[in-house]
């Protein structure tokens, strides 16, 4: 935050130092509060503002919302323990944490309430995101399935308290399928993370059930046509390096698990696996 | 663990695409409709730097209005595409010649009567609400770029005038252009497409400053002393 505000202010100095001409000097010198022309304009810098600052906080929110959920992914990286327990408790923890972030989303719900969502999106899309991504690895891990953008649509409705509690007005957070479906990519990209880390602690199998997962949402990936979307193919593209990575990280375990001890394995699998990036990096 | 939610979550994905695709090619029809009508009200206007009578511009102002009747339907067709709340979504498809249509729609204004047009007028003109609670608007954004463009355009205007003798347009153009550049001066911009367009304004305000001091060097300026003038100017070189 304080970073964009200098930014600003820097601007801020350089337009007052830009060399204008006499005329123009002499004019901004004595500006005639009566003209019509400075009129509008006075009202157009309000509106103008009013559209940066509300922009602004909502990146601030988006950004403690982005933060907040790469925390909670983090956390749950950690649940990949044997104790049931203490496994419990780490979910039940995210799941808290989940739960707190509505509270960012409401104030945002709240900001754009009565206006147009799609002109603030960008603002957000990041946090939304982030958000999705942990989600969906939190319901994975407890549930061991995904919910479906409908279900996820009741998180983003919420109750604004009024004077009066028994009419109490429901604000709604615009969230858009493509916003979901990229939080999704993202998903896999921690799963693919948890793959590499069961491998790590010997847990061969959960390494072959996460791949087979991951080959299944790239099929439903490859029905989407992104023509237009950008940020849509970038993410498709990570999306089947990640799973050519985990299908080599398989192969190789099945190929030389009987070679090496356990506890070797991940090793030489993930080895040979960079290996063979590398070799494939000259093919693109 | 086959998912039967995962099939899920993607079909409903690829209807929610796939619709919105329809939406963009409807709205793609329209826009193509306007850019059309857009360039030819342009290429009316452009009159004004060619050699002719003032009378001429008159005309072609009018011509140009009639050809605005088009673009007025044209967006209340737009308007019937775009669901309401969704016009950020696709703005991206109009943005740019609605800003083009602001800045034609601002010359004929001071063509006409030599004032600068509000956004409610731009908004009138082009067939939109001003409001963005009333419908489908004129976003500020694109019209404050469009009064950039007629910066620009009026800059052009002026050293056409003095090549047409009309000494008189290019101090209009600049008092005028002069008092636009102080009110773009009242906005804080941020890093964003309007304020690198409103960079290159005081290269406008410059051209046009330099248009009227060739003339009052040369006391060309209308009810300008001749010899004071110049010698004035000899003396400070």
């Amino acid at each position: 935050m304080s970073g964009k505000g200098s930014h600003r202010n820097k601007h801020y100095e350089k337009k007052n130092k830009v060399a204008v001409g006499e005329k123009a000097r002499e004019a901004l010198e004595q500006i005639d509060e009566n003209s019509p022309i400075i009129k509008m304009f006075r009202q157009y810098a309000i509106e103008l503002d009013d559209k940066h600052d509300r922009h602004e906080r909502i990146v601030k929110l988006s950004r403690d919302i982005t933060i907040e959920s790469k925390r909670i992914i983090f956390l749950l990286h950690g649940s990949n323990v044997d104790l049931e327990t203490k496994r419990d408790i780490i979910l039940k923890e995210a799941a808290m944490r989940l739960e707190m972030l509505s509270k960012n989303f409401k104030s945002i719900a709240t900001e754009l309430k009565d206006m147009d969502a799609y002109q603030y999106l960008r603002a957000y899309t990041a946090g939304l995101q982030e958000y999705v991504e942990a989600v969906a690895f939190y319901q994975f891990l407890r549930f061991n399935e995904l919910e479906t953008w409908e279900n996820l649509q009741e998180k983003f409705r919420f109750s604004k308290e009024n004077d009066h509690p028994s009419q109490s007005e429901i604000v709604k957070l615009l969230f858009p399928a493509t916003e979901f479906i990229l939080g999704i990519a993202d998903f896999t990209g921690e799963l693919m993370r948890k793959c590499i880390n069961s491998l790590g602690s010997g847990n061969i199998e959960d390494c072959f059930k996460i791949c087979n997962i991951v080959k299944q949402i790239y099929i439903g990936f490859l029905g989407i046509n992104p023509s237009n979307n950008r940020e849509l193919k970038a993410k498709m593209y990570v999306l089947k390096q990640s799973l050519l990575k985990m299908e080599n990280v398989c192969y190789n375990i099945k190929v030389r698990g009987s070679e090496v001890p356990k506890h070797m394995l991940a090793q030489i699998a993930i080895a040979n696996t960079e290996q063979n990036e590398e070799i494939d990096e000259g093919f693109f | 663990m086959t998912n039967p939610i995962m099939a899920n979550i993607f079909s409903s994905f690829r209807d929610y695409l796939s619709s919105e695709q329809d939406t963009r090619e409807e709205i793609r029809v329209v826009v193509k409709e306007i850019d059309k009508c857009t360039i030819e009200i342009l290429t009316v206007l452009q009159i004004i730097h060619q050699d002719t009578a003032s009378t001429d511009i008159i005309h072609a102002c009018m011509k140009a209005r009639g050809l605005f009747e088009e673009i007025r339907k044209n967006f209340s067709k737009l308007a019937m595409i775009v669901p309401k709340g969704e016009y950020y979504r696709y703005n991206d498809h109009w943005r740019f010649v609605t800003q083009r249509l602001c800045f034609l729609a601002a010359l004929i204004i001071f063509l006409e009567v030599g004032v600068l047009i509000s956004k409610d007028t731009a908004a009138e003109i082009i067939g939109v609400k001003s409001d963005a609670n009333e419908g489908f608007h004129l976003d500020l954004e694109d019209y404050l770029i469009g009064l950039l463009q007629l910066a620009s355009e009026l800059s052009r205007f002026a050293v056409n005038a003095v090549t047409k003798g009309d000494y008189n347009r290019p101090l209009q153009i600049s008092k005028f252009v002069t008092e636009l550049n102080a009110g773009f001066r009242l906005l804080n911009m941020k890093n964003d497409s309007l304020r690198k367009r409103f960079d290159a304004l005081k290269y406008d305000v410059k051209k046009i400053e330099e248009v009227v001091y060739d003339l009052s060097i040369r006391g060309l300026k209308p009810g300008q002393l001749v010899p004071d003038d110049s010698k004035q100017e000899i003396k400070e070189n």
